[in-house]
């Protein structure tokens, strides 16, 4: 897993308007933001080109169990 | 001796004052005496609405006398999560930053009961801004387990929990973005249902993650679940993000049984933490559901551990828009857990959020088709250890944070990001004496199905029956 420097996550978080935040809360969330940012490199295996994060819900309802009568 | 009727589950308690074997004042008060004798110590209720609780049962009984037609929740008392919203009352969310928050519109899902009859016993604890497993809130004070308050609640729907499983209200209303519904059920020995993504409005409730946030049920019994879902389900105008898909009538579904239903076991990732006695308690289960005609199948399921974690991109990068300007500027009013979680979206770039979202469609086509394939219902651990006690678990934003979350959430966690259906169900008590259960997961909009075999099961197992002993365990007037 690759890990996210504290001090360049500082630099974005500043830049943000997050100011006064400590070594270990960035440690803190620098490690819990690197892994699920490795999840997803993980997962990708494509172009996303063609994909809709809108048809989430009209997937959930096409996939939808049929009823047993 | 009379049964008090604080007993009665919500199916028997909605029966009885219909039928006007009892009254809706009579249980009620029931539920207010046991909640001030007992909650001192289990501290479930945030603001405890006894007047206004009072005066809806009476109406629910003069209509009764009046020969009025009830609704299948009518009289029937509920409590609900401290972030479900009605208009000129104050919402917490667990939180000191919404400590004197007056919402301005009421919740559709509490529009809905209040319709069906039920009467609202007032609010309850939960996680800061439901955030939290484990039912720690330094700010309001640990909710503890009903079964065990030196132990902790589950949460974030803690309040939810202990308040069903304490016989202080029939039913509640919680919410899950990463098992916030079942992993208390799962502690207190209760139902727990998290819905399909789209299944229950969410218009009204304090949002933790658009993407992934759901409203779920807590009730004592399948059918209880049953009945309020059949209530609360459906389309609503004021959420855009609701299914059209038609509400079944879920008790109906209950009387179905699991003939001939594959329950799929997962070879890979649910039983990773799971403790032996956790695994003999899954399997017993098990053995229960082919007594009742199911059919128990092994299952090649996806990685669990990225589908937690895609979902974790999602909930972080949306917690950290929700709370940007108050970790901005009033930080210290977070708790350090909670501070840390919600600010986790500062180390994730826009496209991987983008890239988390955009992979949904393709990853729940995926997981249904070879896991739903191969099995009808997918049955895991709820919890795979027992029952942590509090100080076990009192981290903080130490460096053991990650890693006791990462175990709680181990086996409901990837079925939020999938936006599927699960149920968790008791399944007995390990040797601490603290609840266990199972959780039951399903294709998208299998609610009657998860419900169905859950009341299966309650047929041929005594779990759903069994009440903490607040006495026993140092809650009441002896307590100091």
């Amino acid at each position: 897993m690759s890990q996210i420097d504290p001090a360049v996550l500082r630099a974005l978080a500043e830049a943000q308007g997050f100011e006064d935040l400590d070594g270990e809360f960035l440690a803190r969330v620098a490690h819990g933001a690197a892994n699920a940012i490795s999840a997803v490199r993980r997962t990708l295996s494509g172009s996303l080109f063609d994909t809709d994060p809108a048809l989430f819900l009209p997937t959930l309802e096409a996939l939808a169990a049929r009823e047993r009568e | 001796m009379t049964p008090d009727a604080s007993e009665l589950t919500l199916v028997d308690a909605a029966a009885a004052i219909a039928g006007g074997r009892t009254t809706s004042r009579a249980v009620v008060e029931a539920c207010l005496r046991r909640i001030e004798t007992f909650d001192p110590q289990l501290n479930a209720f945030v603001d405890l609405r006894r007047e206004q609780a009072l005066a809806r049962a009476e109406a629910a009984d003069a209509a009764i006398a009046r020969g009025e037609t009830p609704g299948p929740l009518h009289g029937v008392p509920l409590a609900h999560k401290d972030m479900f919203y009605q208009a000129g009352q104050v919402s917490t969310c667990g939180s000191r930053l919404r400590a004197g928050f007056v919402a301005g519109q009421t919740s559709t899902l509490l529009t809905r009961l209040d319709a069906a009859g039920a009467i609202d016993l007032g609010t309850l604890n939960m996680a800061e801004f439901a955030l939290g497993p484990t039912g720690h809130n330094a700010w309001r004070g640990d909710c503890r387990n009903a079964w065990n308050p030196a132990h902790v609640s589950g949460g974030s729907s803690s309040g939810s929990a202990v308040a069903v499983a304490a016989r202080f209200a029939c039913g509640s209303l919680g919410s899950d973005t990463g098992g916030s519904v079942r992993l208390p059920a799962a502690a207190n020995g209760l139902v727990g249902l998290k819905p399909t993504y789209g299944r229950m409005s969410r218009h009204g409730m304090m949002g933790l993650a658009w993407s992934m946030d759901v409203a779920g049920l807590l009730t004592r019994t399948a059918r209880d679940c049953a009945r309020v879902l059949s209530v609360v389900a459906g389309a609503d105008r004021s959420d855009p993000t609701t299914t059209r898909l038609p509400v079944p009538d879920y008790e109906r579904h209950c009387a179905r049984g699991v003939e001939d239903v594959r329950i799929g076991v997962p070879r890979q990732h649910f039983y990773e933490h799971a403790t032996p006695e956790i695994r003999k308690l899954m399997q017993a289960s098990l053995v229960a559901f082919e007594s009742l005609g199911a059919r128990v199948v092994e299952v090649d399921v996806p990685d669990g551990n990225e589908l937690t974690e895609l979902g974790r991109a999602v909930v972080y990068s949306e917690a950290t828009a929700l709370h940007g300007e108050w970790l901005r500027h009033r930080r210290g009013d977070y708790s350090p857990q909670v501070a840390v979680r919600a600010a986790s979206g500062l180390g994730i770039p826009a496209p991987v959020y983008l890239e988390a979202l955009a992979l949904r469609p393709m990853l729940v086509r995926r997981f249904v088709t070879e896991v739903f394939g191969a099995c009808d219902l997918l049955h895991t651990p709820t919890l795979p250890i027992p029952v942590p006690t509090r100080a076990e678990t009192d981290v903080g934003s130490g460096a053991a944070m990650w890693d006791i979350i990462a175990r709680f959430v181990h086996c409901t966690g990837p079925v939020n990001y999938l936006g599927l259906p699960a149920v968790a169900v008791p399944a007995g008590f390990t040797a601490n004496g603290l609840p266990a259960s199972f959780q039951l997961i399903g294709r998208p909009f299998a609610e009657a199905a998860l419900l169905g075999a859950a009341h299966a099961y309650e047929q041929v197992t005594d779990w759903t029956r069994r009440a903490p002993h607040l006495s026993a365990v140092g809650c009441g007037p002896q307590a100091t």
